[in-house]
């Protein structure tokens, strides 16, 4: 996997982690480590055990066995010490209705030991005009970024976001991604859990792909892209190429014909190759359309392969 | 966000709960059930008893007590089994089920914290209740009340003391909004009818007398009657209602859930 000589340190590590809800397994024997100042990624089938799992590293549910790490101390045995530092986003946590946005963030920043200033972070999550708003009368972007903001005002080091865009439109999503790159511009780790491919592949650093509990792959999204048959060119020659002159060049692993149109697959700098080779025959190329590999086909290659015959459990 | 965020508030733990405090007090204030329930009712039943009271002179049921006179301590009470069993368990149960307790779980702050601080305003609701049918029925109907202070201390702290204990039982025990609200609308009426709201134990007498007096509610408004009358409270009442508040605070502990 991927473990190239560590430019930052490790900041949680997590080993042969196991958690049971009566028979059904969660988590089941994962291990990993996250980086200094990275963006993780959790991503996942429903019930695949993500959440299961963020909780464990955040000390809301004490593992079966198995070992995390955080900064060197336990999430169970230095639960506060952790939350110090740690800050959370939960999937599915509202607020009282009537709470006001800006009482609400005064109220954590309370609860920290080293707060950073309420009204800067919601200037910067652009909510400071509606700090004087009740909880229920924000809109459903509003009460995520509200949200957001109650994990950050500690001044974390690690920020755990758990579904953070469900139920976002599509303008807030690209705003709150620009807000997590943001974050990691602070210098802070980010732990995301997310079912979307779109912002796993565009944000993360690094990618655990669990499923039915298991850490299928952990890699950098390009790379696990890339396991689902990496680059993609479909285009029209000039005149009839036969596949072993495809199978030839190099990088290509897979050629797939529909009426004149040509498709291969495979790795590297796949077009230039392609085309290259074939200008060197006398072949001209049209009608290209090259893309990268998908991160959405991956996903579905990887879960299905993965699975036996049971679908995902919510526990 | 700027490159230097922290800006210490200088501030240890006695911070956030003062905080906390604050924003739980103005929920209330924003939530209109509590000032109904701890201010509304009590001064309406003040009005309600202080009217019969006029129109029926007189002892009632050779207690030697007036009409208005025997509801003094009813009201106080009915007014600790509304806060106690109607709205604190349902506000825990609805910070419960939307994850407000999970959420600041998570923070370095205990949610014991918003436990304790919703406990403070409830109490000081209570306190509202108790001075409505105090000086309202001395000032506005002319109660010859004689307030033993210390015995009224103590009858008012076990009173409180077993209702909300019980109020917290429910919030342990009870999953979600919805039954809270019916169980804890049951559990009101058992209550205020026990602390004799329809009628009186000296007037019903007999073994349901006897079981309104052993009951919370019960037990409370009889220590309450004596002590706003310069008498010594019967000792069984006190020690019924030390009796439940362990009950109670026992089970709750053991039962409550945080998520």
């Amino acid at each position: 996997m991927d473990d190239s000589p560590a430019d930052s340190g490790q900041i949680i590590t997590v080993q042969h982690l196991i958690k049971r809800y009566g028979e059904f397994i969660a988590v089941n024997d994962v291990s990993f480590s996250i980086r200094e100042k990275e963006i993780f990624g959790i991503i996942g089938p429903n019930g695949a055990g993500k959440t299961t799992m963020v909780e464990c590293i955040s000390g809301l549910r004490t593992a079966d066995s198995g070992s995390i790490s955080i900064c060197g101390l336990s999430p169970n045995k230095d639960r506060n010490k952790i939350r110090e530092f740690l800050g959370v986003q939960l999937q599915e946590s509202s607020m009282p209705p009537r709470l006001k946005v800006g009482e609400a963030v005064d109220l954590f920043a309370s609860f920290y030991p080293k707060p950073v200033d309420p009204d800067g972070l919601l200037e910067t999550l652009g909510i400071r005009d509606v700090k004087n708003s009740m909880y229920k009368k924000l809109s459903g972007g509003q009460k995520q970024r509200l949200s957001i903001a109650l994990a950050l005002v500690g001044n974390p080091k690690i920020a755990v976001l758990d579904e953070l865009t469900t139920g976002l439109d599509p303008e807030a999503r690209r705003e709150t991604w620009a807000l997590i790159e943001s974050i990691r511009g602070r210098g802070v780790t980010v732990i995301l859990v997310t079912h979307f491919m779109d912002e796993a592949e565009r944000l993360c650093d690094r990618l655990a792909l669990i499923n039915h509990g298991k850490l299928a792959v952990l890699d950098t999204p390009e790379a696990i892209a890339a396991l689902a048959g990496g680059n993609r060119m479909r285009f029209v020659p000039s005149q009839l190429v036969d596949d072993k002159t495809l199978y030839a060049i190099s990088g290509v692993v897979g050629v797939e014909r529909k009426e004149r149109y040509v498709t291969v697959t495979g790795t590297g700098d796949l077009a230039a190759s392609v085309i290259d080779s074939l200008a060197r025959i006398g072949v001209h190329v049209s009608d290209i359309e090259a893309r990268g590999g998908n991160l959405d086909d991956a996903f579905v290659k990887l879960t299905r392969d993965a699975s036996g015959a049971s679908g995902g459990v919510q526990p | 966000m700027t490159s230097v965020p922290s800006e210490s508030k200088g501030k240890e733990s006695r911070g956030h709960f003062s905080e906390l405090l604050k924003v739980e007090g103005k929920l209330a204030l924003r939530e209109p059930t509590g000032l109904v329930m701890g201010i509304g009712v009590p001064t309406i039943l003040l009005v309600v008893f202080g009217l019969i009271g006029i129109a029926n002179p007189g002892n009632v049921a050779n207690t030697g007590y007036t009409v208005l006179d025997l509801y003094v301590p009813v009201i106080m009470v009915i007014g600790f089994i509304f806060l106690g069993i109607a709205l604190l368990p349902n506000t825990m149960v609805r910070y419960r089920e939307i994850g407000w307790l999970r959420r600041v779980s998570v923070t370095p702050a205990p949610p014991s914290r918003l436990l304790a601080a919703q406990l403070i305003v409830n109490l000081v609701l209570a306190l509202a209740t108790i001075l409505i049918a105090i000086f309202g029925s001395e000032i506005i109907f002319g109660t010859p009340l004689d307030v033993a202070i210390p015995y009224f201390v103590l009858s008012v702290v076990l009173s409180i003391a077993v209702i909300f204990s019980l109020g917290l039982v429910v919030a342990a025990l009870v999953p979600s909004q919805s039954v809270v609200s019916g169980l804890g609308g049951g559990l009101t009426f058992l209550l205020l009818f026990l602390a004799g709201l329809w009628v009186q134990p000296a007037q019903v007498g007999g073994p349901l007398a006897t079981i309104m007096y052993y009951s919370p509610s019960g037990a409370a408004a009889r220590a309450l009657l004596s002590s706003v009358f310069n008498a010594t409270p019967p000792l069984e009442t006190l020690v019924t209602m030390v009796a439940y508040t362990i009950f109670f605070t026992v089970v709750a502990i053991r039962y409550f859930r945080w998520e």
